[in-house]
């Protein structure tokens, strides 16, 4: 309800038409009328036009892109589990990946020849998926007596717990020295793709060719993800989401509005779990193999990155963060890619620290002299520092002939540039108006350097760099991601 | 600042970047390697000459390479991707072909090995491949070639594990296999007379295989076994080390971090245990110098072998430097194209098929690892051969005959 | 009995670093109610830093100074990076969520403990280093205690310990800036009120803390010699079990906890088997903290309304 005067609040009119005028003030600029359409159209038109697209996607691209689409789905199927977790009923679960390898686990010992035991899918899955749910639940029990912080704790040791024990199952003093259950440290492999109304869902193609491999394993993640936004959005709506939202902002207050808070709580973890446990299923079948590697603390950041980028608490946010946050290991496979990455969002960031069009320009001129200057001075100083290689991709081969490529001593310049940039980016947090503008100058050519010559060529070093630093500066920035909307926390 | 508008430049800019990078470089990137290597483009014009070593036609194929390049293990990765790239290069010139390459960067994580597997297939330039590295990795990818093409060939030049040769039809291997190393520790032990051996594994696959095939050859012959482990995230043994009994011949540590042993053999020193510790071929780097001890190895030295040497001089001429897991990836990337230049000079095209065909029919009498290589049914070294090594005072280490 | 004494010095080794870690994590919780985790690597990047002097001081077999003044160079030297770290994430990663959600600090913790990890990564590799102590000081060097030797650098790890957190008393209970402290995590509002500057106390705990934790980067490079980027998470894991079991934001209780964990790892190793060693830790953990989530020394935590 908006407080201008003359906009008192009229009786009789509905809620959502009275703000209505506010909706539609909130949205200015250019993007706004794409936004307001996008407000107008339901929730269930939006699902179906995402879902048309991702329908498409496999006409027009090959099968290790389709491939590619399956982590994604994967990722943002585990990603909405996680956010009913975190995002609806704010219960941190650190030890999220470990209901995710258990049910890969599950299904690799069930349809593999590890025991040998050949379950058909219709009865593994709701088997998994259940004691998965089951496990979740048991895990709540101690969040009764345990605040916030200490339930994290639990489950990220309750995660640890986990993998030791599944590398080391055999060594177990009550396990038979003949059950090779988990396949310790070698993992599982044979794994049996999911198999439902006689139709073999493996990595072959679909109708003789029509679309390319993978195909199948897609759709059916496509239909699970699907169903579970559908179901996920009904249960947001109902009397359980709002209790969750309840328990979320206050325990104690949502306790004496007489909402079961322990059964809610449990409920939580239940459904989450649950829904990886299905996904995890899911990921067995696909890799044909499960191995304790699979399931580390990096899978679990890359969760959150995803969950806490799209905006935790939306379902369209969740599954935006999971597209964004799966593609990147893609991007950055190849330095022209990863290259394109790195200056958009470079771009982007700058853009957001100024935000005036003419300040940017100053900046980026300003550090282009800088450059120069370095390069002279380099030159002069010290010969080799000129001589490196360019890698070959576009924006490598622009920035060559400007950014100082090292030959000599590349790691040990590249790590004290490194720290400068770091240094620099704080000096820019902290600085205003003109004084900005200075901090950013030397912190993007330092940032440039580092990323030209050693950032680029190292994805797995980079992809860490940036999920640590999307939730820092999310967290720090914008807590409620890019859908999300605000909360506010009372203490 | 307009509320919103963050989320929009970022939403937007991002959707602009996964556009640009969707339509950019297309996904086939076959990246030739990168140092120039004089490429003589001479094409005799022999008619039906059956000479490997100049084809009467130009030869066309691109050989992959999947490793660890970055990620944990990237000390192994790295050095991976340079001898492969030299070997190639090397062989490129040679010939004057230029076979093309096509490097995948698995970050040792087997669900990415998975993705560039299935990559690789879908680039139909591609004959064949050498790695992955790890066994995790290798079954990974494995399972996808044998899904998408058998014929699609893979040589790992590091997955030791048991067994996997035997899953995967495309896949070979320039390192011998767990089971030929094992005998090679626990009759050594036996012949030394060791009454009582610590056996310590480091709970990766690696390990545990080779600690179980030593500890039962052992108990074979009659030596008392006492089996631990630890993860190898441990850096502190002397809880452990404590646990040994002082009457202890040997100790037995199959382990990949060799850093780690060295720790463990201090502090033997420090609690004045003096069992002898017996390395696996993991063990075989420069962190672990305890004088006295032994490690294992799938190759001599190859500095000490002349030709190879010379094969060795020129890699170090260009690259900073080298371990044992470089040069079994030289050998894989020979055995791969001498295979296409044998199908080149039949004169086919090289293609998944007929390149496999002639990857099983390898018979080289010589290679820079000091032994012949020729493959068994399966992939598996037909001789799979490791040497046992002491180190000395100074560091250096003597083969033991 | 010389078994057991021998793991009782192992196990004390061991507790005094995570004794030491322990104090960082019990300090920042009692005044921000925050489990700093990224608190492992600023434990880790100290003990590279040690490295880092100890490589320009020559190297362990060719030092150029006596040993003692490199071992004090590595000290201050890891001090003063693991400060700067600490002191910096204290201000761009948990400033600006002081009156933020309850988790979310937890995940910008989290976001900054992976980000320091990359970061390491990218400067160091992932090859580990070693100091190779032996050479700064033979093996042969100790002292006798009953059937066994106690190695130089044992005692010396041991002996800082205790000094370290004698000193940390001491400063807590007898100086101004120890009352505030003591004050702040009492009750951070009421503090306020009495005058005391808030953020200036909530530095000075990261900086103490994050100094004890570079510390004990150092101890544990000279002693077991291997760092690596990895090691802060399994320690910083094994620290706050400590301080947990202690009873976190009590400065004894992270001692005592730190002494019982090391301790608890050593008879486990010892007399179970090593392969569960983790587990069984992380068990204790969970078994404390559903029996006395306040811990051994702890003040159960009221929540008032």
């Amino acid at each position: 309800m908006s407080d201008t005067p003359g906009d008192e609040t009229r009786i009789g009119v509905d809620q959502w038409v009275e703000q209505s005028e506010d909706r539609r003030e909130k949205y200015t600029g250019w993007t706004a009328p794409a936004r307001r359409m996008f407000d107008q159209v339901s929730p269930g038109w939006r699902l179906a036009l995402f879902l048309l697209a991702a329908a498409a996607y496999p006409f027009l691209v090959r099968g290790s892109d389709v491939r590619i689409g399956i982590t994604v789905l994967l990722l943002a199927m585990v990603a909405l589990g996680l956010n009913v977790v975190v995002g609806w009923a704010g219960l941190l679960d650190l030890g999220y990946v470990a209901f995710y390898g258990f049910g890969a686990y599950f299904y690799a010992i069930v349809a593999s020849d590890q025991l040998p035991a050949h379950w058909p899918t219709w009865a593994a899955i709701p088997v998994i998926v259940a004691t998965t749910a089951l496990l979740g639940a048991l895990l709540s029990l101690p969040s009764r007596r345990l605040v916030g912080d200490y339930l994290a704790i639990m489950t990220l040791f309750f995660a640890q717990i986990f993998l030791e024990l599944v590398r080391n199952f055999e060594r177990l003093p009550f396990v038979p020295d003949d059950l090779d259950l988990t396949g310790g440290p070698n993992g599982i492999t044979g794994v049996e793709p999911w198999e439902l109304f006689g139709f073999e869902i493996n990595s072959q193609d679909l109708f003789g060719g029509v679309l390319p491999n993978f195909s199948r394993q897609y759709y059916l993640a496509l239909i699970f993800l699907a169903l579970l936004i559908m179901g996920l959005h009904n249960l947001n709506e109902s009397r359980t989401g709002r209790a969750w939202r309840a328990l979320r902002e206050d325990t104690l207050a949502a306790e004496h509005m007489t909402i079961p808070v322990n059964r809610m709580k449990l409920l939580a973890f239940a459904v989450g779990a649950g829904i990886a446990g299905l996904t995890g299923a899911m990921f067995a079948a696909v890799q044909i193999g499960v191995f304790p590697t699979s399931f580390t603390l990096f899978f679990l950041i890359t969760m959150y990155a995803a969950v806490i980028l799209g905006g935790s608490g939306s379902i369209p946010g969740v599954v935006l963060g999971a597209i964004a946050i799966a593609y990147v290991p893609e991007l950055l496979r190849d330095p022209g890619k990863a290259g394109w990455l790195f200056y958009i969002g470079l771009g982007a960031l700058l853009y957001v620290m100024v935000k005036r069009w003419d300040h940017v320009a100053v900046t980026v001129g300003s550090v282009f002299v800088f450059g120069l200057i370095v390069r002279f001075f380099s030159g002069r100083i010290w010969d080799e520092s000129t001589m490196g290689e360019a890698n070959d991709a576009f924006m490598s081969r622009l920035m060559d002939d400007w950014v100082l490529i090292l030959d000599a001593q590349r790691d040990v310049i590249t790590n004290y540039v490194f720290v400068l940039a770091i240094v620099g980016v704080m000096l820019v947090v902290v600085a205003r108006a003109w004084w900005r503008i200075a901090a950013l100058v030397p912190t993007l050519y330092f940032a440039i350097l580092v990323w030209e010559n050693k950032l680029a060529f190292e994805p797995s070093i980079t992809r860490q760099l940036m999920f640590g630093a999307v939730l820092v500066v999310m967290m720090a920035v914008r807590p409620q991601g890019l859908l999300g909307t605000r909360r506010v926390e009372i203490t | 600042m307009r509320k919103g508008s963050i989320r929009h430049i970022v939403a937007l800019l991002l959707a602009l970047a996964l556009v640009a990078a969707a339509c950019g470089d297309d996904s086939a990137d076959t990246t030739t390697a990168t140092t120039a290597a004089p490429a003589a483009t001479t094409t005799t014009q022999a008619a039906d000459t059956t000479t490997t070593t100049e084809a009467p036609m130009a030869c066309e194929a691109t050989i992959g390479f999947i490793g660890p390049i970055t990620g944990p293990v990237a000390f192994i990765g790295e050095v991976q991707n340079n001898w492969f790239d030299y070997a190639i290069d090397s062989f490129n010139a040679e010939t004057g072909y230029d076979i093309q390459t096509v490097i995948g960067d698995n970050q040792f994580d087997p669900a990415q090995s998975g993705t560039i597997a299935a990559q690789f297939l879908d680039n139909s330039d591609i004959v064949a491949t050498v790695g992955p590295a790890g066994s995790d990795q290798t079954d990974a990818a494995g399972a996808v070639f044998e899904a998408g093409d058998p014929n699609f060939t893979f040589i790992s030049p590091s997955s030791t594990r048991i067994g996997i040769t035997d899953k995967y039809n495309g896949m070979f291997r320039t390192v011998p296999s767990d089971t030929d190393q094992a005998p090679l520790a626990a009759d050594f032990m036996i012949g030394e007379g060791a009454q009582k051996v610590f056996i310590v594994d480091d709970q990766s696959s690696y390990s545990v295989a080779l600690a179980d095939l030593v500890s039962a050859a052992l108990e074979a012959g009659n030596v008392a076994v006492t089996r631990e482990s630890v993860s190898q995230d441990v850096t502190d043994f002397s809880a452990l080390v404590a646990t040994i009994d002082a009457d202890t011949d040997f100790i037995y540590l199959p382990w990949q971090v060799a850093a780690n042993g060295q720790i463990l053999s201090n502090q033997m020193v420090e609690q004045g245990k003096n069992a002898v510790i017996v390395g696996s071929d993991g063990m075989d780097s420069g962190d672990f110098t305890t004088p006295g001890s032994y490690v294992a190895g799938f190759a001599i030295d190859i500095a000490t072998l002349p030709a190879s040497a010379e094969v060795l001089a020129g890699f170090l001429a260009q690259y900073p430097d080298t371990n044992t897991f470089g040069p079994p990836v030289y050998v894989a990337a020979q055995v791969i194209y001498d295979a296409i230049v044998r199908v080149c000079a039949a004169g086919e095209v090289p293609d998944r098929a007929n390149v496999q065909a002639e990857v099983r029919k390898t018979d080289l009498a010589e290679t820079i690892l000091g032994s012949p290589v020729s493959f068994k049914a399966n992939g598996d070294l037909e001789v799979g051969q490791f040497f046992l090594f002491q180190i000395q005072d100074d560091g250096s280490k003597t083969l033991l005959p | 009995m010389e078994f057991f004494l021998q793991q009782t010095v192992n196990g004390v080794t061991l507790g005094s670093v995570y004794a030491l870690l322990a104090l960082g994590y019990s300090m920042v919780y009692g005044v921000l109610k925050l489990l700093n985790f990224a608190h492992g690597e600023v434990y880790m990047f100290g003990a590279f830093a040690g490295y880092g002097v100890l490589t320009v001081l020559g190297g362990a077999s060719a030092l150029s100074v006596p040993v003692w003044l490199a071992i004090v160079l590595m000290f201050l030297a890891a001090m003063a990076t693991s400060s700067a770290i600490g002191v910096a994430l204290e201000r761009f990663a948990y400033r600006p969520l002081r009156e933020a959600t309850r988790i979310a600090p937890l995940i910008s913790a989290i976001g900054a403990s992976f980000f320091l990890q990359a970061s390491a990564l990218l400067m160091f590799t992932a090859n580990s280093r070693t100091y190779d102590t032996p050479q700064l000081i033979e093996i042969q060097t100790g002292i006798a205690l009953g059937p066994i030797r106690v190695w130089m650098v044992r005692i010396l790890v041991i002996v800082s310990a205790v000094v370290l957190m004698i000193l940390l008393t001491l400063w807590v209970n007898r100086t101004r800036l120890g009352k505030a402290v003591r004050a702040v995590s009492f009750d951070r509002e009421a503090a306020a009120m009495m005058g005391i500057d808030v953020d200036k106390v909530i530095v000075v705990v990261f900086l103490i803390g994050s100094a004890l934790a570079g510390i004990g980067g150092v101890m544990v490079g000279l002693v077991f010699g291997r760092i690596f980027h990895l090691m802060g998470f399994v320690a910083g894991l094994k620290a706050f079990t400590a301080a947990v079991v202690g009873g976190i934001g009590s400065i004894p209780g992270a001692m005592l906890g730190g002494l019982l964990i090391g301790l608890a790892e050593a008879y486990t190793t010892g007399y179970i088997s090593s392969t569960f060693q983790n587990v069984i830790v992380f068990g204790l953990l969970i078994a404390v903290l559903l029996v006395r989530p306040s811990g051994l020394l702890g003040r159960p935590e009221l929540v008032k309304v």
